[in-house]
């Protein structure tokens, strides 16, 4: 399968406090088209660095990041925000949508940045809300949406323009566990029907049961890389 | 940049007390920076109409000499090159007011006092500040009346009254001696005590013979059509006159030390109305820093997600517009309402506050001015001001921490 990212000697050292924190030791990893990666590890083991950095929204003290063929370690930071634009999805823990815009254009919003035309744009959103279970909601704000409701939108947003991968940063947080299983019910099927590339970070156990690769980091190195077969 | 309006635009309205608050401050300062100017404004156009009217006029064509020595021996011909030059620029001037006057000694009985005489045409003097509409006792001459009209407080120091004779006694064109009596036909009721105890007004001819300079003038007054085409007239006229013969004054090379006051008096309305900007910039700055600190976490995700920082810093740049815009929108319509009612229906001003008026010969009310450019030049000062307050946030955005931003 395409290698849809690839990581070299990946290391990042905060040097900000009075002893400099490694927060990533070489890390090298692989991730293919397609897949439903999970990363876990204690807190303060590298998760949501590893995922900033491959998403572009850091920069690793050394080593590399090749993604498309392309290593975004070197970029600026002008060619970072196309790159993640055109190239990355995101959902965060806290859903993070606009909240003065309504479910529709908040999942329209990156696609408006990519410059889509309007019909096909809202065509997309329209799909990929109803996709998620919102058809009927398209028209509320977030404050008008339940926490499960509001990650729901945040995932088509994330989809909606068709990224090369998606980064999730511990989605099911703040979900009970039956709007947990529903977004990830819903992130399976997407992962098959569009083979859209999806790496976690999570504690979440219900997400780690759903990973085909489970990928263990402790103190900034990998600990473990497993994959496992799912239903 | 549609959804960037759309975003700022509904941002704006997240917080409505705060919005309504931040445009209400803004509103106020430019109401108040507008209605400042406007009174300001008002009452100089008052105090310079009535100035010019009762003295100068606009524009005076002099003798060469008599600016730096006001004598009768520098007075000038009212020579067909003259009233030619006048008729050539008749689209831009209203009318011309010709004057001669000088100080002489006015008796009657045993009392004397210094008067100050002065040669008009009185339907020139009409339409140019209705002194006949002054006159308490008897009437204003015509022109070819040969009767003085006095001011009532030199009536009441000389003991005359209307059918009296009034004695004159000066230095007339060239040494010879002024010697005149005049019958008293009418008294004049001035607000102003110099202008109240000392004039003496005659037809322009009797004043002439009186002065024994038959035809000449102290001065041309020139009355323009539109008050702001007077340095410009001024100019033209000047180009086409021998400045070896004759020179062309306007009103504030006339009256320095009436500039020179209402320069100072500007100067601290200005002072004023700074302070006022100053307030109500930081106002906006205010809410601008609060706006940006409650969203930095938002703004971290939309830098995040794609959404690129001069897109980021214009969202905020349109928010500081729209506020500041709405603000001055509705002190422009708040200033224009009350400017155009005080204009209509101007303050009348007792006590003190009136006396100093008078004293200058001003009539006593505060009088607003509405003219298009106060308002263009305080709604564009506050927005500008706006604008330079919406900087901050662009600062901010443009160095701020995306990922530091995101996680608070």
């Amino acid at each position: 399968m395409k290698t849809v990212i690839k990581t070299t000697n990946l290391s990042k050292v905060y040097k900000d406090s009075v002893v400099p924190v490694h927060a990533l030791k070489n890390v090298n990893l692989e991730f293919s088209q397609g897949e439903f990666t999970a990363i876990v590890g204690p807190s303060g083991s590298g998760k949501t660095t590893f995922l900033n950095i491959i998403g572009g929204l850091d920069k690793p003290t050394d080593g590399h990041v090749i993604i498309d063929g392309v290593d975004i370690a070197t970029m600026k930071e002008s060619q970072l925000f196309d790159f993640r634009l055109r190239h990355i999805g995101f959902v965060f823990q806290a859903y993070n949508l606009i909240p003065v815009l309504t479910a529709l254009e908040n999942v329209s919003f990156i696609m408006l940045l990519q410059k889509q035309s309007k019909q096909e744009m809202e065509k997309r959103a329209r799909a990929m809300l109803e996709q998620v279970g919102l058809g009927d909601k398209i028209n509320e704000r977030p404050g008008r949406l339940s926490g499960g409701q509001q990650q729901r939108v945040a995932v088509a947003r994330a989809l909606a323009s068709k990224p090369d991968f998606v980064l999730a940063d511990e989605p099911t947080a703040n979900l009970d566990t039956e709007s947990a299983f529903n977004l990830l019910d819903i992130m399976a099927r997407l992962n098959k029907e569009e083979n859209i590339t999806l790496i976690f970070s999570t504690h979440d156990q219900r997400v780690i049961e759903r990973a085909r690769r489970v990928i263990t980091l402790v103190d900034g190195a990998v600990d473990k890389d497993e994959y496992f077969e799912r239903a | 940049m549609k959804m960037l309006i759309i975003l700022a635009w509904r941002n704006l309205w997240r917080k409505k007390r705060r919005t309504f608050i931040t445009i209400s401050s803004v509103m106020f300062a430019a109401f108040l920076a507008i209605a400042l100017m406007s009174m300001m404004d008002g009452m100089r156009d008052q105090m310079v109409s009535s100035i010019i009217s009762s003295t100068t006029g606009y524009i005076q064509i002099q003798d060469a000499l008599y600016h730096d020595e006001p004598i009768l021996d520098h007075t000038m011909e009212l020579t067909d090159e003259i009233s030619d030059l006048v008729s050539q620029f008749s689209d831009r001037i209203a009318f011309t007011v010709p004057r001669i006057n000088g100080f002489c000694l006015g008796s009657k009985d045993m009392g004397s006092r210094g008067v100050y005489v002065t040669g008009i045409l009185p339907e020139k003097e009409e339409k140019m500040n209705a002194l006949s509409s002054r006159v308490t006792e008897g009437r204003m001459f015509s022109a070819e009346d040969d009767y003085a009209v006095i001011a009532a407080g030199l009536a009441r120091q000389l003991d005359l009254a209307l059918g009296d004779t009034l004695v004159l006694l000066g230095q007339g064109f060239q040494g010879a001696t002024a010697a005149g009596t005049y019958q008293v036909g009418g008294i004049i009721e001035f607000l102003m005590p110099e202008q109240n105890n000392t004039m003496v007004y005659l037809p322009l001819k009797e004043a002439q013979l009186f002065f024994g300079a038959p035809d000449r003038l102290n001065s041309l007054i020139i009355m323009v059509d539109s008050e702001s085409d007077t340095e410009g007239l001024a100019a033209d006229l000047a180009n086409r006159l021998d400045p070896e013969w004759h020179a062309v004054k306007t009103w504030e090379e006339l009256l320095p030390d009436q500039v020179a006051a209402f320069e100072a008096r500007d100067a601290q309305v200005r002072l004023m109305a700074w302070i006022l900007y100053v307030v109500v910039g930081f106002g906006i700055l205010g809410t601008i820093i609060t706006m940006m600190h409650e969203r930095l976490r938002e703004f971290g995700i939309l830098l995040s997600i794609g959404l690129k920082r001069t897109q980021l810093a214009m969202i905020c740049m349109l928010e500081t517009i729209m506020i500041s815009f709405l603000g001055v929108l509705a002190g422009i319509g708040l200033g224009f309402m009350a400017t155009s009612w005080f204009k209509h229906h101007p303050i009348q001003l007792e006590g003190a506050f009136a006396e100093v008026f008078i004293e200058l010969n001003v009539e006593p009310i505060y009088k607003f001015s509405n003219a298009p450019d106060i308002f263009i030049y305080q709604g564009t000062t506050i927005f500008i001001i706006a604008l330079v307050v919406g900087i901050y946030p662009i600062r901010k955005i443009l160095r701020l921490d995306m990922i530091n931003a995101a996680r608070k």
